[in-house]
């Protein structure tokens, strides 16, 4: 009886599972970026292999390279994580960047003002980080949730008002004394320990990877993140089945938005040691980049975020020693972005179009479902 | 006289949100919500200022851009209606290539990192308006904008009379209200929305170009500053509505013609002037927000989802 349902073994094949699916979009993505990338640096006269080489030699090849990749992956772990999660939950918090600078404010300020033992003072500044960076999602997450407004729009005019706001109070109201933009210096207690001289990579990096570690298994394995994924695959089933939809995708969404805040945290109290006006080069926004290329799943963003952070490493090289500016990872980030969003499946591939027009499988975005449309 | 100074500026700096809501506009009655408005604009921006660098002409510079920003408006019209693409995920995709790829070209091909600026570019000329222009006040706002401006405002009328008064008009309204019986009428939905998206590419193009070459004089990464999205929420505050869509970006206009007038009078930080046109912005999108809830309760229907 049960031997007519389950699929017999024979027709099993790896290529059927899910998992493998999903690694070979990412992995075609990843080369049709390349190699429009490669196009590109063509066309503006350089050779593609030597950039190429470049990239890769600035970023992986010896001691120091390597531990400056492991400086530059760990904030995009923490943005990666957060856009990783509330994507998977059908929310598209694209304001890690702010969310970030709010956090990196908040735990640059604690760690000056407040004297404590480290024992307690380091673990204040990371919670300072995440309430900063959740009170930043606040806005966002209620407009979205309870009154259906498009978080995307929202985020995006979170982020400038942050940068804004930060530069405002870091320039202004809590410089420190002295020329450059910065708020005091962070008590000794504060810090996330280096491991070597070389390089700013620091313990956030540790306590990154634990956190893709929690998030992995309370995705699997608990039923709030059962729950979660239920309401990004389909917020109606879900709310028909009892869950409390508001309630979860606030909760995604406000939890995304500290750990966003603790990227920054990492920055202020791992890298620089005190909060520098305006520091990020836009870690928030590759976190976008490589939440979509791990495909929303915490294991794999950190290979996604090492990937991302080498080339990040390496592009500062490109700059120096080409006429290419360091511009052109964000060009190959996106446009694995824009690839994985047509829903690359290895069905797909393997197929063609006809698979995406069968019915029953995901309807295209249409319509008015348009959020914060009153029509 | 101040105040006419500040309409006036008002007038010139809702110009580039007048260009890319109406093309919003036009999708987002498809059923379609563009949020790439402003990648389009930052390559139209680029790539008008790069023409009338080397060619020395406005009208060609015109031309390319937007035809840079209608390529692009395509990609993502292959990538939403073709390919199944989320239209979120692709337009946020779009937006930072297209800052990504400005910036690029701006060092590969300017050769400068930032801020491009060139005496090879020429100014646009002001048009004062024969008859208008003698009136007191109107006059005063209203005459010596370029060419550019005039397009624009004239573009909403236009937009307005193809959406109401036209049978293709008619068809998009109907795709964006009711897919399901336009393609039962049989209207091709997917061509209609296209058309809207390339529509939009192309006027963004415009939108982009009166950036760089009549509102200032260069490219700057990034310089369209979230125009592409002030945009958008006009149109939501505006329910895709053209006229009242282009007077609440001429309000969005005056915030920011105030936010640069105003460190002059009172000294207050920069950074808190800047401010203005996105706080005015957030606080718009929240007033939607209510708005829609409450006719939402008056209908009874309930809407969560974004996939």
């Amino acid at each position: 009886m049960s031997a007519e349902v389950s699929v017999p073994p024979a027709r099993r094949s790896i290529t059927a599972s899910p998992i493998f699916g999903k690694i070979a979009a990412s992995l075609v993505a990843l080369f049709i970026s390349f190699l429009l990338g490669a196009l590109l640096v063509l066309a503006l006269g350089e050779s593609p292999l030597e950039v190429y080489g470049l990239l890769i030699s600035g970023s992986l090849v010896g001691m120091p390279n390597f531990l400056v990749t492991l400086q530059m992956m760990s904030p995009l772990i923490f943005t990666g994580l957060a856009v990783a999660i509330s994507f998977r939950a059908g929310l598209a918090n694209i304001g890690a960047e702010g969310q970030m600078l709010v956090g990196a404010l908040c735990a640059g300020y604690v760690g000056y003002a407040v004297e404590l033992p480290a024992l307690i003072h380091l673990p204040l500044c990371l919670l300072a980080a995440f309430v900063g960076g959740l009170v930043w999602a606040l806005l966002p997450a209620l407009l979205r949730v309870y009154l259906n407004v498009n978080e995307i729009v929202v985020c995006l005019m979170m982020n400038p008002i942050a940068l804004l706001l930060t530069g405002y109070l870091s320039t202004r109201v809590l410089k420190a004394p002295g020329p450059t933009n910065k708020l005091p210096d962070i008590q000794p207690t504060a810090e996330l320990s280096t491991f070597s001289l070389f390089s700013q990579a620091n313990t956030g990096l540790i306590f990154a990877l634990v956190l893709c570690l929690i998030f992995a298994v309370v995705n699997v394995r608990t039923m709030r993140g059962f729950e979660w994924q239920m309401i990004g695959k389909n917020a109606k089933f879900a709310y028909y089945g009892g869950v409390d939809v508001r309630r979860r995708a606030l909760t995604v969404f406000l939890v995304s938005g500290g750990i966003a805040g603790l990227a920054g945290a990492e920055q202020v109290l791992g890298q620089y040691r005190a909060y520098y006006d305006d520091f990020s080069p836009g870690y928030g926004f590759d976190g976008i980049a490589v939440a979509m290329l791990a495909q929303f799943n915490p294991l794999a963003v950190p290979l996604a975020a090492l990937l991302f952070g080498a080339l990040n490493g390496g592009s500062a090289v490109l700059q120096m020693m080409t006429g290419l500016s360091k511009h052109l990872v964000q060009v190959l980030q996106f446009i694995v972005v824009l690839v994985l969003a047509a829903k690359l499946s290895w069905d797909w591939l393997k197929l063609g179009r006809s698979q995406t027009a069968a019915p029953g499988s995901d309807p295209p975005a249409e319509g008015p479902h348009v959020t914060a449309g009153d029509r | 006289m101040d105040l006419i100074e500040i309409a006036f500026s008002a007038v010139r700096v809702s110009t580039p949100l007048v260009f890319a809501a109406m093309g919003g506009l036009l999708s987002y009655q498809a059923g379609m919500l563009n949020i790439a408005l402003d990648g389009f604009m930052i390559i139209a921006a680029f790539a008008a200022i790069a023409t009338a660098h080397f060619t020395g002409s406005l009208e060609l510079a015109i031309l390319v851009a937007v035809l840079g920003a209608t390529m692009l408006s395509a990609l993502l019209g292959v990538f939403t209606l073709k390919l199944n693409a989320d239209v979120f995920i692709a337009g946020i995709a779009i937006i930072f290539m297209a800052y990504g790829l400005t910036a690029l070209l701006l060092k590969g091909i300017l050769g400068e990192d930032g801020v491009f600026m060139s005496s090879a570019i020429p100014r646009f000329p002001t048009l004062d308006l024969p008859v208008i222009e003698s009136i007191p006040v109107v006059g005063g706002i209203v005459s010596g904008h370029t060419l550019l401006v005039y397009i624009a405002w004239l573009l909403v009328p236009l937009v307005a009379w193809c959406l109401y008064r036209t049978r293709w008009g008619l068809r998009v309204r109907m795709v964006g209200e009711a897919p399901e019986a336009a393609a039962a009428a049989g209207v091709n939905v997917d061509s209609i929305k296209f058309q809207t998206m390339l529509l939009s590419g192309v006027l963004c193009g415009f939108g982009g170009a009166y950036l760089s070459l009549a509102y200032v004089s260069l490219f700057a990464n990034q310089m369209t500053a979230e125009r592409g999205l002030i945009a958008i929420a006009a149109i939501f505050f505006a329910k895709g509505h053209p006229g009242w869509t282009a007077l609440v970006a001429l309000l969005f206009g005056l915030a920011t013609a105030l936010s640069v007038r105003l460190p002059q009078v009172t000294g207050a930080a920069p950074q808190l002037l800047q401010l203005i046109p996105y706080v005015v912005t957030v606080a718009a999108l929240i007033i939607v927000g209510f708005r829609t809830a409450r006719s939402r309760s008056k209908h009874g229907a309930w809407k969560f989802g974004w996939n």
